[in-house]
């Protein structure tokens, strides 16, 4: 209950330095937090931006079509790599080192190989799911107690039973979880690409927002991305949970 | 396998990779307007070292100030938060929650703040190093072993000394970890700075030559920041085998 308390204080703290701070700022430049909720207003009921659903929209589709792809090329090629004994140590070295690289470097090569349209967003955003994904898959199929496969060959599972009765259960959890950082990446990917440079999306509309000071307006919209962000997340948490329990 | 032949093997595999996109490229199979071939990025790199050095000197420099920021900060906190429970309690709630908020929705406002110059980049690299090296401390505080702590103070160790002798060297794995991690994101943040606002640096350099169309000299100064950032990583688990041995 104190700690409840707490926290509430904390926020209401954190809000109200807030609304007194941009208050007496610039009301270009710094936005209080009550004016934020009359914006969203504006922009839920289409009035800021009658277009908003169809920005929506192609952000959704970007984001379905670029996790497709991670989703089956990184369990395609995770399921290459790390099956055969040899393969996955010799490519698992390279994969992780790319993670060593801010992803964003590669936004403009993409950009300028794909344009500015909604391709160079689905491929950076694949690019950012993928990883989680294949390396899930690669550390999923190495966490495999081996105990477990020889018992289950000595019983006479062959190499196709073995696959779906030991080696799927046992990797589930981690590839489950690497799926639902891929889909967070993937998102993430997708409106940064927006954001950077293009012509439609929500990414596109917060940067206008910003571009011609519509302040209130932008952070109306950075609040409704953060619902969706969080609605989608909260969604793959669900499914990750059930997966737990089948594989568990 | 032994680690020769893996190495050859890896070696090997890149070299295939970097042949077939030169022999693409030679072949007239991707349009050289938008993909250079190997040997022309080689050219490049040659001919935008002069320019690079400097930017990637600039990037650099603002990377370290926002990484000095996020490792000072996150580590502070990090071992508040650890050590006080009332406070873990109330605060880390938020601390995971903002961590969850995608960053670039709040790039504009940081732009809108602080303006054009070198200080959006600075703080925008810190937002991005803080909270996974906070996380990493706050999290290795909580898994460190409570035995050696009660057999210290029963021993009649102050709070001081337990602090210094006990927690910290347990700790400090943890915020090598959370070290290594957080100059990539630090890293990320200025670059994504320099490229949304146009400001001098790496990241403007690379948007720069997308829009202009010079993929050669563009694929360059991507393998730059990207060897740059590669053995700034080499480099900190260089000193974290070091410390290891230390301890």
């Amino acid at each position: 209950m104190r700690v409840l308390l707490g926290r509430a204080a904390v926020l209401l703290v954190a809000l109200g330095a807030w609304e007194l701070w941009a208050r007496s700022q610039n009301p270009l430049l710094y936005i209080p937090p009550s004016k934020i909720g009359p914006a969203l207003v504006r922009v839920v009921r289409l009035e800021a931006y009658p277009a908003l659903p169809e920005h929506l929209g192609l952000t959704v589709v970007e984001v379905g079509v670029a996790y497709a792809l991670a989703i089956g090329l990184g369990l395609g090629l995770g399921f290459l790599l790390g099956l055969p004994r040899h393969l996955g140590e010799i490519y698992e070295p390279i994969l992780s080192g790319l993670y060593a690289i801010p992803s964003v470097v590669w936004y403009p090569s993409l950009m300028l190989f794909f344009g500015l349209g909604p391709a160079s967003k689905i491929a950076f955003g694949f690019l950012l799911g993928f990883f989680p994904v294949v390396l899930a898959v690669l550390v999923g199929i190495r966490s495999v107690d081996r105990h477990l496969l020889i018992v289950a060959r000595a019983f006479g599972a062959g190499p196709g039973t073995s696959f779906v009765k030991v080696i799927l259960p046992a990797m589930t959890a981690t590839v489950v979880a690497g799926l639902r950082a891929g889909l967070a990446l993937t998102v993430v990917g997708v409106i940064v690409g927006e954001v950077l440079g293009a012509r439609a999306g929500l990414g596109y509309l917060i940067n206008y927002a910003y571009g011609f000071l519509r302040t209130a307006e932008y952070a109306a919209l950075a609040v409704l991305v953060l619902v969706l962000v969080m609605a989608v997340d909260g969604l793959a948490a669900l499914v990750e949970a059930r997966a737990q329990r089948w594989a568990g | 396998m032994s680690r020769a032949t893996r190495r050859l093997a890896q070696v090997g595999s890149l070299a295939a990779l970097v042949a077939a996109w030169e022999a693409l490229v030679r072949l007239g199979w991707v349009d050289p307007l938008f993909v250079a071939s190997p040997l022309a990025v080689a050219r490049a790199v040659g001919a935008l070292a002069p320019e690079a050095a400097r930017l990637l000197g600039e990037t650099l420099g603002k990377t370290l100030v926002a990484y000095v920021l996020s490792v000072s900060l996150g580590v502070g906190v990090g071992l508040a938060l650890g050590t006080v429970r009332h406070l873990y309690d109330v605060v880390n709630p938020f601390l995971v929650a903002l961590y969850a908020i995608p960053k670039i929705l709040v790039l504009p406002w940081i732009l809108l703040a602080f303006g054009l110059g070198t200080a959006p980049a600075v703080v925008y690299g810190t937002l991005h190093g803080f909270f996974p090296v906070c996380l990493l401390v706050v999290g290795g505080v909580r898994d460190v072993d409570r035995t050696p702590i009660l057999v210290a103070r029963s021993m009649g160790a102050t709070p001081a000394q337990i602090y210094r002798k006990v927690l910290l060297p347990a700790v400090l794995p943890a915020v090598l970890a959370g070290m290594r991690l957080g100059i990539i994101f630090c890293l990320l943040g200025v670059l994504v700075v320099e490229m949304f606002g146009g400001i001098r640096g790496m990241g403007f350099l690379l948007s720069s030559l997308a829009n202009a169309f010079r993929p050669a000299e563009l694929f360059a100064a991507t393998a730059l920041v990207s060897l740059l950032s590669v053995g700034v990583v080499l480099l900190l688990e260089h000193v974290n085998r070091r410390l290891g041995h230390w301890r």
